[in-house]
């Protein structure tokens, strides 16, 4: 048993490597040869994380990534607890379905992070996901549950169709965002494009973003400025078209 | 045993186990903090009349709160495990959810007993309410005409102690009110020890039960009054002419101990006499606080 598991990126796949068998939780029982043989997908084929990833450390939940793994799908699938650090931007389906734990991304993620799989009806349904960088579209994506955070922009359709959960967004949100949202919160500090279902309500200082912003900015030690915690909001609910209990929280300064 | 000239009598307070919880009430300002955690230690002095007894414990600077606002401290108790969240849930629901721009949150997120405070609050919403989890706690949004009120799901409670004590016997009225202000000056933001008399003051100390009365629980300390001390079996030493309590709960023996110690140090001046402590014969309350051992 070692305090972390770290994963060294020694062969760059040529195509889409699909590593969903990655969660920090998953690594906890298992030894490092045991992590090596684990099945992954490289470009419609079979393999083995072994064949991409050197291994050091075994049996433990708090695993690091260190590469360019913007080739690399599906990382933190299904993760129930543990802390999984990303040195590098990662593919699509980050964190896709997780129940706990927290994933945190040194670079940007794809399409899908935190979202749900193909047909399901629930995305992540617990623990924090924080990209310090971009995603791509419909990040958070039906999520019931957790925390997604995102330090730069996101794609279109960020938190379409969420259940509950929250998503702090620090860039700009692409279009769509927030769309058939039923409950749930979407904190923008940047510019965002508020769908035509959702109706604003007031301006004001809601209590649980400043306690929000202050855990992420102690926790996660992201930059996070007092005017964001202090400031005020634009609090619009939406979506209309759905439950019509979540929000969209905009920040309108101090 | 003296300490400034003052006589510490060899004697001991006796104090029960109780059930306390602390409570941090942030607000946008310090005085509005204030303003609802008097409210809500408002009429809780002792349980034999309030039902619990609590106070604010310090209060507590912008980076000490978990949203960052200033904020004070509040400990609670009660004599009963039950008690305690009903108390709770009926005060904080009419103090400081009414009270503009406070929040409240669990000052013992440690103790593995929790009270659902804010579950049991949320329904104030009307089905409008909201929850967040943030950093594995669950809080509760409860929409209001100003705007939110954000308090945590769930209190935790621990075993407490309840009636540490010291009484102050003194010349005169004047010497007893200037030394018990004095030992409250010492005590006051003492970590885990809450005065909840006024001011943190008795003048009304009691016995148990009455020599005429048979449904009162408890009527004047006669054996200390000094008006009364021709006509009964009086512990006044000669010379004293009056008498001031100080009572303490907290939340564990030692920080009772560490505030006995700053209070009584603090009461030894001018014009008092004896420091004793009030007891029942060690039958009634497992806490003994033996003042010179404290002291010593």
């Amino acid at each position: 048993m070692s305090d972390a598991v770290t994963l060294i990126l020694a062969t760059q796949p040529t195509h889409t490597l699909v590593a969903d068998c990655i969660a920090a939780d998953r690594f906890a029982g298992l030894g490092a040869t045991a992590i090596a043989a684990l099945p992954v997908v490289h470009g419609g084929r079979p393999a083995t994380l072994g064949e991409f990833f050197r291994v050091q450390g075994e049996r433990a939940s708090v695993v690091r990534i260190e590469g360019d793994c913007t080739r690399i799908d599906g990382i933190g699938t299904g993760m129930a607890e543990g802390e999984l650090t990303i040195d590098g931007s990662v593919g699509r389906d980050l964190g896709l379905a997780m129940s706990g734990g927290r994933i945190d991304v040194r670079g940007n993620a794809g399409a899908n992070a935190g979202g749900a799989p193909a047909g399901a009806a629930r995305g992540m349904t617990g623990g924090e996901i924080v990209v310090r960088g971009s995603v791509g579209d419909e990040a958070g994506a039906r999520m019931r549950r957790g925390l997604l955070v995102v330090t730069e922009d996101a794609g279109r359709g960020m938190g379409k169709g969420m259940i509950a959960g929250t998503v702090v967004l620090f860039g700009n949100a692409g279009p769509g965002t927030g769309r058939f949202l039923k409950r749930g919160s979407i904190v923008a500090l940047g510019e965002v494009e508020r769908p035509a279902t959702f109706r604003y309500a007031c301006t004001y200082r809601p209590p649980h973003v400043a306690l929000l912003l202050r855990y992420l900015g102690s926790r996660c030690r992201l930059d996070v400025a007092a005017a964001q915690v202090t400031g005020r909001y634009e609090r619009y609910s939406g979506d209309l078209a759905e439950l019509g209990k979540g929000e969209l929280l905009r920040w309108v300064g101090a | 045993m003296k300490i400034n000239g003052v006589a510490i009598e060899d004697t001991f307070a006796e104090a029960f186990t109780m059930r306390v919880a602390r409570l941090l009430i942030t607000g946008q300002t310090l005085g509005w903090a204030r303003e609802a955690a008097v409210k809500l230690t408002g009429f809780a002095t002792s349980v034999i009349g309030c039902k619990c007894e609590a106070g604010i414990e310090r209060e507590l600077p912008d980076g000490e709160t978990p949203d960052g606002r200033p904020g004070v401290s509040v400990l609670f108790l009660t004599m009963d495990k039950a008690s305690l969240p009903e108390q709770l849930i009926v005060r904080v629901g009419q103090t400081v959810l009414t009270c503009p721009t406070t929040a409240c949150f669990d000052g013992l997120p440690d103790a593995p007993d929790r009270l659902p405070v804010g579950k049991a609050l949320r329904v104030f919403g009307d089905g409008f309410q909201a929850s967040k989890v943030i950093g594995g706690k669950r809080y509760w949004r409860i929409p209001v005409m100003e705007g939110e009120f954000l308090i945590e799901e769930t209190f935790g409670m621990l075993k407490g102690v309840g009636g540490g004590n010291f009484l102050i016997l003194a010349r005169d009225a004047d010497a007893a009110l200037a030394a018990a202000e004095a030992a409250v000056a010492a005590m006051t933001g003492a970590p885990g020890v809450i005065l909840p008399f006024p001011g943190g003051v008795v003048r009304s100390g009691s016995k148990v039960g009455s020599k005429r009365y048979s449904n009162m629980i408890a009527t004047t300390n006669d054996a200390f009054d000094p008006t009364l001390k021709a006509v009964t079996q009086s512990q006044l030493p000669e010379g004293v002419n009056s008498v001031l309590e100080i009572v303490l709960d907290g939340t564990d023996g030692p920080s009772i101990e560490a505030a006995m110690r700053a209070g009584i140090r603090a009461a030894c001046r001018p014009g008092v006499l004896t420091i004793t402590a009030g007891n029942y014969g060690g039958k009634l309350g497992p806490h003994h606080f033996y003042l010179r051992k404290i002291l010593g």
